[in-house]
């Protein structure tokens, strides 16, 4: 896989933004409802927010954890669209029953806001039909993995093919690195690392699959960060990156801490709140606190989200 | 009007008018925290202290380091002159070491008593393994008290240990809210701030629920949906309080936890610096600074 810089992400991206006609209409296998709902907020730039999980927190009752009342909080801040991932995904073993349910809850209740992520767990057999069925039967846009809670990383043997597979059906992989921060988890769970060194590897076989990485900045630093953002197209979500003005200081490359001078192209940051397990305010307000142009703060709230969508890489 | 990309109120956010309203003190801020070039990364940080709109800074690092926090280092003159040059907006509060009591009451007898400090803090873990509740801090505590100064308390409950438990990774002589906790039995009329909200905001909350001198900081650490709600319901609003934590947080995760919660303009003015500001005002006055609460 060649390299990838800003020029050439840009004129990828471009293309797929003219195939994409802004506001909002994704060309991929979407279930109806989603994929003929009007732009609710016509002649204003809406948001698409890559990362929601729906039901349950197994540890806390969340404020919005009700899909009613996180759909209404997302409206409240303009998010037209969400990609929505479940949090039975960490310790479920009926995966089909798990994307079943977050099938039909986006349907039912998504008011043609939300895109369901299901998930596959490769430490669970027959993860392949799984994937199947999100593709074929659920129609899903892409799976979420939850690597550190799923007890499986990119060095399991089935990975190459998880990723070969979501490459064929055109679907999105995203991969979660945290969910909260392990030093408060409860004592009685110890989640296994995830190390995404041969993660980079395996992407260049297969140069035209979609990955994002959701909170992500415990996974991805220093020299890995600096591999990701060389090697691969692979796109980022906001919902933690932390530090003063750090979404800015990120696209610059003059990060804090860690490596200076690897900037990360804007386009390949995607707005994701974490929501409902983090408030919503704090991704919309980092950018705010950076410095960022008219043009690369739309891209993320919507832009870049919707180019990846449709883009073919 | 503001000079941020996006409009924030066609997403349902304050504009930089309704943040400067709130009257925000960064009550813990990091700008000096470095390893590297404390001054030069203060004035970097400065550029996003001005843009999100707060009122007042308050380092938590003044004089030494966190590690070495009773060993004077070649950047505390140049602090000095920051705090003497802006006393309108910038204050500090100087880190303490209850493993050596004599020699933190003399730092606080140079930077607070005959300097421009305002506070103490206890920092996350320390040489001896000395936590905020061993009597030795006792007479640390009473000259604070004497002086009006401010006293931070870093606190954080580490799942670690085997088994594992809360608390059970936390650092030597790094303190939980239940050591703030038997500290505050002590002293019932010494406010006391428990920071970090303990790192694990639900427990937290009830270990300080009865001591009604303890006030709840919640920066440096992920935020959660609905905790300050929570910490509402369990120690009141007049508990709370707000720090920022950059440059290693964002002023926009700390200012979330705040907007994420049910409260009223008036409660949110409390979290963002009032509750500090009535804790704070004798020792400004002390200091010949008239500060509206």
């Amino acid at each position: 896989m060649k390299k990838v810089n800003r020029r050439s992400f840009f004129s990828t991206t471009l293309k797929a933004t003219a195939a994409a006609s802004l506001p909002l209409s994704f060309s991929t296998n979407l279930p109806e409802d989603t994929r003929s709902k009007p732009n609710l907020f016509a002649g204003k730039p809406g948001v698409i927010d890559t990362n929601v999980n729906l039901f349950d927190w197994p540890f806390r009752k969340l404020k919005y954890g009700e899909t009613d009342a996180l759909l209404a909080k997302l409206s409240k801040h303009r998010v037209e669209k969400a990609w929505a991932g479940s949090f039975e995904a960490l310790f479920h073993k009926d995966i089909n029953g798990v994307n079943e349910r977050l099938a039909k809850e986006c349907k039912q209740k998504g008011k043609g806001m939300l895109l369901p992520f299901g998930t596959v767990n490769l430490a669970w057999p027959d993860w392949e039909e799984d994937l199947r069925r999100c593709d074929e039967v659920y129609k899903m846009p892409g799976v979420r993995i939850y690597p550190i809670y799923q007890t499986f990383d990119p060095s399991h043997p089935d990975f190459e093919k998880l990723v070969a597979q979501v490459e064929k059906r055109k679907m999105i992989l995203q991969i979660v690195g945290d969910m909260d921060d392990s030093r408060n988890h409860h004592p009685i769970v110890l989640t296994r690392g995830a190390d995404m060194n041969s993660l980079i590897d395996i992407i260049k076989k297969y140069p035209k699959v979609k990955i994002q990485m959701l909170y992500w900045t415990h996974k991805i630093t220093g020299n890995l960060l600096e591999r990701f953002i060389k090697e691969t197209n692979v796109v980022f979500d906001t919902s933690r990156i932390e530090g003063s003005g750090a979404v800015g200081r990120l696209i610059e490359g003059n990060p804090w801490n860690g490596k200076k001078g690897i900037p990360l192209a804007a386009e390949r940051v995607l707005f994701g709140s974490h929501a409902p397990y983090f408030p919503v305010e704090a991704s919309f307000l980092k950018l705010m606190e950076s410095p960022l142009t008219a043009e690369q703060a739309n891209g993320i709230l919507q832009g870049n989200a919707n180019n990846f969508m449709n883009s073919s890489l | 009007m503001n000079n941020f990309a996006i409009d924030p109120h066609l997403y349902g956010l304050p504009d930089i008018e309704e943040l400067k309203a709130f009257r925000i003190w960064d009550t813990h801020y990091h700008g000096f925290l470095t390893g590297t070039e404390p001054i030069k990364q203060h004035q970097e940080m400065l550029f996003y202290v001005k843009r999100m709109g707060l009122e007042r800074i308050i380092s938590v690092d003044i004089g030494g380091t966190l590690s070495d926090p009773l060993d004077p280092k070649p950047h505390d003159a140049a602090q000095l002159d920051i705090l003497n040059n802006d006393p309108d907006w910038i204050s500090g509060i100087i880190p303490i070491d209850p493993g050596f009591p004599d020699e933190s009451l003399a730092k606080m007898k140079k930077w607070i008593a005959k300097g421009p400090c305002v506070g103490i803090k206890y920092v996350g873990g320390n040489k001896l393994g000395v936590t905020c509740d061993a009597d030795q801090n006792d007479k640390i505590i009473r000259y604070a008290a004497e002086l009006g100064a401010v006293i931070y308390i870093h606190t954080w409950i580490k799942v670690g240990g085997e088994p594992r438990w809360p608390g059970g990774g936390n650092l030597d002589g790094e303190s939980t809210p239940m050591d703030v906790a038997t500290l505050a039995k002590r002293f019932p009329d010494v406010p006391l701030i428990c920071g970090h909200a303990g790192g694990d905001w639900e427990l937290a909350a009830r270990a300080i629920r009865p001591y009604e001198n303890v006030l709840f900081e919640f920066s440096g650490a992920d935020p959660h949906s609905g905790s300050v709600d929570y910490a509402v319901d369990i120690v009141g609003v007049d508990r709370i309080v707000w720090g920022g934590h950059g440059p290693s947080r964002s002023f926009s995760t700390e200012m979330a936890k705040v907007l994420d919660a049910s409260l009223s303009q008036k409660e949110r003015m409390k979290v963002f610096g009032e509750n500090y500001r009535k804790i704070a005002k004798p020792i400004f006055a002390s200091k010949g600074i008239n500060i509206t609460v």
